[in-house]
């Protein structure tokens, strides 16, 4: 049977929602008898979150090595090239997260394999098979197919549905990757992580994202509510990321991060084009601003014309009461 | 200090961009800009250029117009520019690309290469790992700092949830994200110099490239279709107070939508 390899990846001790988003899809490939489907962690990766994947997938494979206890991108790719080339697999799979957006594209070269990179749909059964991928910002999507195989596919969190852990447990196997010392150069001297448990805004479900409109850095506590109440993460627009009232990481938009939620709280900005190429895609899409004819009211499914500072504490106001929060 | 800078001509943010054919060709309008994140890479060299001495050169791969990003990179105040110009480099995908721009590096024993995080026109952000690959160096991704060393650069990358400091030793390949620095505006003295400089061109050949393995031609990845994306209905707006448009709106979102 053909094979799929998907990278995971952890964030603690858990397993990054977008690995499970993929390794959701790909369990069903499996159980349909169309694709065997091999897991992969590098490096240090906690048994809870091998447990969880081996629900998920035929086999988890756990490739050993000191030189993948921090990541580099060569070791990583050095690693997964190796591993793949030798179960000759059809696709190299991973969530398109900023590790995996860096790295694999070094394991297709490594593999002589094309590569799709932030894939929101693909075409399993089509022959060949498709993938479609956002181009321009998302403004054109594109299918796309590969001249040959293996491939390497990245997959852009959200584009695959979450569904909880089969009855079916993996097997566990562990791998020695064998990485060459002399190819790492890159040595990570310090990070530096902020809050615990704040939510990445490329995997949240919900963002509340606030733009000049908000007024001040401190008036940005109404956005962090409403998120909280709903159990997402805060964007900011890049005017106000300009003036410092929010961190370049929570930027959205062309020159920040492309992101896909369920629900899109636009508060207080304008929709400039360069914003909204960095949530065009998103599920439902809500824009609260004081000014009937603001752009961004053209791309909202829903709309209030109103003013951030009451509306956005009266709707966290409102959750709290549903939720009984 | 050896440097080159890899820098695409981008269709501007703005430029209708229709999709015609049958979904077999894209219309865009004829606005063109330099990739954001290349302005970044662009700006960076000369900014270490200037305090570590040294040379900057920069390389696109484009049409005839993309004289014009190698224009205002000079203006700017690189050394020296290339273009590489032939219809067999066009249309490439990630891999042809990469591998095109990395045999072009390759001719300037780089100590440094730096490139955009990714190009706003096909959003693939593939090519700077891609070219490290090929020419055997370490590269650092999405890099918002940058400091050069003795035979070494230490750089600050954004990760998810936080940032990382990483040391990496030259020659390597960084790509550039927003935040690492404001780019400069031209002078008129240096516009002035740049519209009369000669810009050296570069053939498949002279890279001991064979026609078949680049450009569009030499790609593994192939565009099958463009797709319009469907439009979301109109707004529809929700009105009120501001409490009962809160209460509507959540409601909305709970029990119409399911997002919440
Ligand atoms: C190359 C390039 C790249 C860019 N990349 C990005 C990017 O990645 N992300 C990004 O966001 N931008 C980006 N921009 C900037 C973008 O073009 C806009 O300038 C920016 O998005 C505007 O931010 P804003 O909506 O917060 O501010 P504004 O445009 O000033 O809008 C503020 C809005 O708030 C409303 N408002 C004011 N007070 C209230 C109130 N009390 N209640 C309700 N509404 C209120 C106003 O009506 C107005 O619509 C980029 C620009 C360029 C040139
Ligand atoms: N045609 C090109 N000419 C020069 N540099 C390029 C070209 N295509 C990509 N690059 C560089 O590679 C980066 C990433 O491109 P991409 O992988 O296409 O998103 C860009 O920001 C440029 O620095």
């Amino acid at each position: 049977m053909e094979k799929l390899l998907v990278f995971v990846e952890a964030k603690g001790d858990e397993p990054r929602k977008a690995t499970i988003e993929l390794l959701s899809e790909t369990r069903n490939l499996s159980d349909a008898g169309s694709f065997a489907v091999t897991a992969v962690g590098l490096g240090k990766i906690s048994e809870h979150a091998i447990e969880k994947v081996l629900g998920y997938a035929d086999r988890f494979v756990r490739i050993t090595d000191g030189l993948l206890d921090d990541y580099t991108p060569e070791g990583y790719s050095e690693a997964l090239a190796a591993y793949a080339r030798q179960e000759d697999v059809r696709l190299v799979l991973g969530a398109a997260t900023q590790a995996a957006r860096d790295f694999l594209p070094r394991t297709a070269v490594l593999l002589g394999a094309g590569i799709a990179s932030d894939v929101t749909a693909i075409g399993w059964a089509d022959d060949p098979m498709t993938f479609v991928r956002p181009m321009y910002g998302g403004r054109v999507p594109s299918r796309c197919t590969f001249t040959g195989y293996p491939a390497v596919v990245s997959v852009r969190p959200n584009a695959f549905a979450v569904a909880p852990a089969g009855a079916r447990r993996g097997e566990y196997v562990e791998w020695r990757a064998g990485v060459s010392p002399d190819r790492i150069k890159t040595r990570v001297l310090r990070v530096e992580r902020e809050s615990k448990g704040k939510i990445d805004l490329m995997e949240a479900d919900s963002i509340v994202t606030g733009g000049r409109g908000m007024k001040a850095a401190e008036n940005f506590a109404l956005l962090e509510e409403l998120a909280a109440a709903l159990g997402g993460a805060v964007g900011a627009s890049r005017s106000v990321v300009d003036a410092k009232w929010r961190d370049q990481d929570d930027q959205v938009g062309k020159s920040g991060k492309t992101v896909s939620p369920k629900l899109y709280i636009a508060a207080g900005l304008s929709g400039a084009i360069h914003h909204v190429m960095g949530m065009d895609t998103s599920g439902v899409i809500l824009a609260i601003n004081k000014d009937p004819n603001a752009i961004i009211f053209n791309y909202a499914d829903y709309g209030i014309v109103g003013d951030v500072m009451e509306v956005v504490p009266a709707m966290t106001a409102e959750l709290k009461k549903r939720t009984g929060r | 200090m050896t440097i080159v800078v890899l820098a695409k001509q981008v269709p501007d943010p703005e430029a209708l961009v229709e999709v015609r054919a049958g979904g077999t060709e894209l219309q865009i309008e004829q606005k063109f800009a330099t990739n954001l994140f290349d302005e970044y890479a662009i700006e960076e060299a000369l900014r270490i250029k200037e305090k570590h001495g040294g040379k900057v050169t920069i390389i696109t791969l484009g049409g005839p117009k993309a004289t014009e990003l190698l224009r205002t990179a000079l203006a700017m105040g690189a050394d020296d520019v290339l273009l590489l110009e032939d219809p067999a480099f066009l249309e490439g995908d990630g891999y042809a690309t990469a591998l095109t721009l990395s045999k072009a590096v390759a001719t300037q024993g780089a100590d440094l290469v730096l490139c955009g995080r990714q190009a706003i026109d096909d959003d693939r952000g593939e090519v700077g790992p891609m070219v490290a690959e090929f020419l055997g160096l370490p590269h650092v991704g999405a890099v918002m700092k940058l400091d050069i060393g003795d035979g070494a650069a230490r750089a600050e990358r954004a990760v998810e949830g936080g940032r990382e400091v990483v040391e990496v030793t030259l020659p390597a390949v960084i790509t550039a994200a927003k935040g690492l620095n404001e780019p400069r505006v031209p002078q008129v003295m240096g516009v002035m110099k740049a519209m009369r400089a000669q810009i050296p061109r570069t053939s498949p050949a002279d890279l001991g490239l064979a026609p078949s393995d680049i450009g569009k031609a030499g790609s593994k990845l192939k565009i099958e279709r463009y797709f319009t994306r469907e439009k979301r209905a109109a707004v529809k707006f929700i009105e009120g107070t501001p409490d009962e448009q809160a209460a509507e709106a959540i409601r909305i979102l709970a029990d119409v939508e399911r997002v919440v």
